[in-house]
């Protein structure tokens, strides 16, 4: 007995020595995490950047590190810095300088031993925007701070030695370049939303409070101008979009542009982004119809006609008649092949509109997935002729007499002046007929988004389905590529990169490695 | 007659290398070294066991593990082919080592065990238990057979040293100590900054350790000239300097402009493919610091030019030097070319080809190469794995002429890329190729032309190009698509 124990003794001692490593490297692992940004330029990817949290420094700070990557995942440098607490939430570039967006805070992400100490720390939170002016040689030209108010109240399921604060600004920092200006940086506390331009060395410009208490905003940069899309808290749940703009030159405010068709339809936008030609903005979206406006969360709200036609408005300029209106309607009967309440005669499909943008041609496509609706004759038949029985007519018919599926996707061009025309189908993987009562994200999950390449004028629609990610060249008409999702033990995804290009991300289950390439469509 | 005899001869000749072309061939499958040394490879994992050297059993378990790590890269390498035995390379410099063993028997009472490693890398490395490889790189990249004797003779002392093997004891007595366990415990202990904590204790022992192995370097310099100088081979320490630019191959201009060598083979080219239109970083001036160079502390020999400072003296006065033949820098250069191509190194590999044109070289195994070069490239972007293949190098490390390669690779359309797959099926110089690689070209039509992109076509064809050609080198790229 006496030496099984000691043998015991001795495993103990050397499986110590042997884990003492492995725990160090465990440990110290986990105090360090990271997060990755695209960095933006005019809209466009020009590179990655890897933000980490190396460890502790203090009771109140941390050492960081972030690393750049240019467009082809190729490092080409790393900065090495200490601050407090901070939550990178924006980047973009300008005149070769990296701008980085941060929420600095003394409470929130960090974490407190106590209780006690979080409700202590929450009594007087130091929280700012923090912005970095980084240059590509690795030299940290300038910071700002900007005091944030936000409120806090104490997480009650904290653990053992782990206790945070709840809270978070009222909209989160989003940050863009303005050619040959500087950046806009727009975000919201308790007291104000705030829109701040600076320099591109760093130093801060002006700034201006928003009045307006929207329920979200979307910056955008244009030129020299700087807007602000903003979804009001109304009872439209697509709809109540309005726009403010600023002339970063002379800090002018534009008169504000309230979303909405002649007859005072409310609008949807899809997009707001620069047209590729021109280099204005523009918006693009769905006409709502006032009737059903909140009607489109399911097969059979979608398929009754929430919408009635699409809208795409380029902003030319800002004086009387420069924003460019182009309204198209199926409801008013004038679209050929497209019934009144959106259904593509031909294909049997309504669309339910994710992506849409402009192309060389002035053309606005809309993309999203056909739903198609069907009378469930089979339940129908078989309730009446089990209608003695009470019980299974009320099953069978419990969840509607209609049932919906997803087909293919569906490609809608807008010509320039309205035409509207069902420009083709993506081929997509088919859903199961589902009751038309039931949501329509519990059965359609794709994904939407476009790629450009401007020296071909090309335009691309990817779209992750079930089984497949589709690449759609949009010029040519046809499906360019169609990649499996799984291939053996290859699982592939297909992210957005650079310039008419995708990021090609493939996990290989067996071997444990991922494959990241970046490869031109 | 004797005015017809200079033409007959000519007509004799030119029959005789029509026959060479041919039939040559630069080594078979079977001397691949997972074939080649099977047999050694599996009594490598019997031979060497590791002794027993440590009463304390946390210590020997260490040094088991390193053990155990040297011969599991041995044998995993010789089992992904990293090794070939092509008779007449590999002859070639056996005959250096029997000329360094034979002079130098006391040193060197055994024969080692020679390894011809494909890297391209400039470079020679010893194992221990009396184990050298001298990778191919490096003998394409010598010129003289002395400046090959003296890489060798450097491998050699570290064995006849025993730095590796005592190394790897040190290696083990650090991690058992308690020096070790004290520093890991101190950064559990610490509050803060445990990652920078950890990061001193490794890198002072890495520190420590290179400074150790830059010091094992001027010892086995030191020696290698004692072994030279025994075996009667001249030494000349100026071979230091030439071994410090060889990574630099790829920041050489080429001697024409890019385009040159594409319309040469009558292949449309334009200019535009060559220019970055991306508007990413890449392009930008960015100038952080140098990250071309080593740190100090990562660095295992010491700077080549402090080398030569320290044995300029023990250079062989009037040495007569032994240029290394042209038939065996050739072989090592199409091995090794070969082998970037077979691990889609395509952008590195075509340089490597055009540079060898440069030369003058006209070798039409090299148009060969340059065409199976696009059609992998082409069936790589039919796979969507094109970026990977071109293997993207940032511009700081390659010269001007490289990254318009690279930046055509990336940019040329696919259907130009199409056309070139196309033209390179009906060039002239497969009429002189080997049957082989009259049907590597199938294979490649099938991988990257065939409308049948199925992986059974493709297998179907590898399969078709192995049952007729058992021996060629060519089969380990039919293996991979035989598996699939």
């Amino acid at each position: 007995m006496k030496k099984l124990l000691v043998a015991l003794l001795l495993f103990l001692t050397v499986t110590q020595y042997a884990q003492a490593q492995t725990k160090v490297f465990k440990e110290v692992g986990e105090e360090i995490s990271s997060q990755v940004k695209a960095i933006v330029q005019d809209n466009a990817l020009v590179g990655y950047l890897v933000f980490t949290q190396l460890e502790k420094a203090s009771e109140d700070s941390f050492n960081y590190k972030i690393t750049i990557m240019d467009e082809n995942l190729n490092d080409i440098g790393a900065i090495n810095f200490r601050e407090q607490k901070l939550i990178l939430q924006g980047v973009s570039l300008e005149q070769d300088v990296l701008c980085l967006a941060y929420l600095k805070s003394n409470v929130y992400g960090n974490e407190f031993q106590t209780k006690k100490k979080v409700r202590a720390a929450i009594i007087d939170p130091k929280d700012f925007v923090f912005t970095q002016f980084l240059s590509l040689n690795g030299k940290i030209l300038n910071t700002n701070s900007i005091k944030v108010e936000i409120k806090y109240t104490v997480d009650p399921f904290g653990r053992k030695n782990i206790w945070t604060a709840d809270g978070k600004l009222q909209h989160n920092i989003q940050i863009k370049n303005i050619p040959g200006r500087g950046f806009a940086c727009f975000y919201g506390d308790e007291r104000k939303n705030n829109l701040v331009i600076f320099n591109p060395d760093g130093r801060l410009g002006w700034q201006r409070p928003i009045k307006e208490d929207a329920k979200a905003f979307g910056l955008m940069s244009s030129g020299q101008d700087v807007y602000l899309l903003m979804k009001q808290k109304d009872k439209m749940l697509e709809g109540g979009y309005e726009l403010l703009g600023f002339n970063i030159k002379d800090t002018a405010v534009y008169p504000k542009y309230v979303l909405k068709d002649k007859q005072g339809n409310s609008l949807k936008v899809i997009t707001f982004a620069n047209d590729p030609v021109t280099g204005k903005p523009y918006i693009s979206g769905t006409i709502l119809n006032p009737r059903k406006t909140n009607d489109y969360e399911t097969g059979k709200q979608l398929t009754k006609g929430t919408y009635l036609g699409v809208f795409t408005v380029s902003l030319e300029s800002h004086k009387k008649g420069g924003f460019i209106e182009n309204y198209s309607y199926w409801a008013d009967g004038a679209a050929a092949g497209i019934s009144k309440k959106g259904l593509f005669m031909e294909d049997g499909t309504y669309g339910r509109y994710d992506l849409s943008f402009k192309d060389y041609q002035g053309n606005t496509y809309f993309i999203g997935s056909g739903v198609h609706k069907q009378v469930k004759w089979g339940a129908i038949i078989s309730s009446v002729l089990t209608a003695p029985f009470i019980i299974p007519p009320m099953i069978l018919l419990g969840l509607g007499t209609q049932k919906c599926k997803v087909k293919d996707a569906v490609l809608l061009k807008q010509g320039p002046k309205g035409a509207l025309a069902l420009e083709g189908t993506i081929p997509a993987d088919k859903t199961h007929f589902v009751p038309a009562k039931v949501l329509l994200d519990a059965y359609d999950n794709r994904v939407y988004y476009n790629v450009t390449n401007a020296d071909t004028k090309s335009d691309y629609v990817v779209m992750g389905d079930i089984k497949n990610f589709v690449i759609y060249n949009v010029t040519q008409k046809k499906v360019q590529r169609t990649i499996p999702h799984k291939d053996g033990n290859i699982f592939t995804t297909i992210f957005p990169a650079k310039e008419g290009h995708v990021m090609v991300s493939e996990y290989n289950k067996k071997e444990r490695y991922t494959r990241v390439s970046i490869e031109a469509l | 007659m004797n005015a017809l005899r200079p033409l007959l001869t000519a007509c004799l000749l030119l029959t005789l290398s029509g026959l060479y072309a041919q039939t040559r061939a630069l080594y078979n499958y079977q001397e691949l070294s997972h074939l080649y040394y099977e047999k050694q490879r599996d009594s490598l994992k019997k031979v060497w066991v590791c002794p027993t050297i440590y009463k304390d059993k946390a210590t020997q378990k260490k040094y088991k593990e390193f053990w155990d790590d040297r011969t599991g890269f041995i044998t995993e390498a010789i089992a992904h082919d990293n090794y070939i035995h092509e008779k007449e390379v590999a002859g070639y410099i056996e005959d250096i080592i029997n000329q360094l063993t034979q002079a130098n028997k006391s040193l060197l009472p055994v024969r080692p065990f020679l390894l011809i490693d494909r890297s391209p890398s400039v470079n020679a490395y010893s194992t221990g238990q009396n184990v050298i490889a001298v990778n191919l790189g490096l003998i394409s990249f010598a010129q003289t057979r002395e400046e090959l004797a003296l890489v060798i003779a450097h491998e050699l002392s570290h064995n006849i040293l025993e730095h590796t093997d005592n190394a790897m004891k040190q290696k083990a007595e650090w991690l058992s100590s308690d020096e070790y366990k004290q520093s890991l415990n101190a950064v559990l202990d610490s509050k803060y900054e445990r990652l920078s904590r950890l990061k001193k204790v490794l890198e002072g022992y890495s520190f420590s350790r290179g400074r150790h192995q830059r010091y094992h370097e001027s010892e086995a310099d030191s020696l290698a000239i004692v072994l030279l100088k025994k075996s009667n081979i001249p030494f000349n320490a100026a071979y230091f300097l030439r071994l410090d630019s060889s990574d630099i191959q790829y920041r050489q201009p080429l001697k024409n402009p890019v385009k040159n060598y594409f319309t040469a083979y009558q292949l449309p080219f334009e200019d535009a493919w060559t220019k970055q239109r991306s508007k990413g970083l890449s392009t930008r001036a960015y100038n952080f610091k140098d990250t071309t160079s080593i740190a100090d502390s990562l660095k295992t020999h010491p700077d080549c030019v402090d080398r030569y400072a320290r044995t300029r003296n023990r250079t062989t006065p009037n040495a007569k030097y032994t240029p290394i033949p042209a038939s065996i820098r050739d072989k090592a250069t199409k091995m090794l070319i070969w082998n970037m191509y077979y691990n889609m190194s395509l952008t590195p590999c075509l340089y490597r080809i055009l540079l060898e044109k440069d030369k003058g070289n006209t070798d039409e195994w090299y148009d060969f190469m340059v065409n199976n070069i696009f059609a992998a490239l082409y069936y790589s972007d039919r796979e969507l794995h094109r970026f990977n293949a071109i293997g993207v190098t940032p511009k700081e490390y390659i010269s001007q002429n490289y990254f318009e390669l690279q930046t055509m690779f990336l940019q040329i359309p696919r259907e130009n890329l199409e056309q070139y797959c196309k033209t390179f099926q009906n060039e002239a110089f497969w009429k002189d190729m080997t049957p082989a690689e009259k049907a590597l070209k199938n294979l490649m039509y099938t991988l990257a032309l065939d409308p049948d992109n199925s992986d059974k076509n493709k297998a179907r064809a590898a399969k078709e190009f192995k049952a007729n050609n058992s021996a060629s080198m060519y089969c380990e790229f039919a293996d991979d698509f035989e598996k699939k």
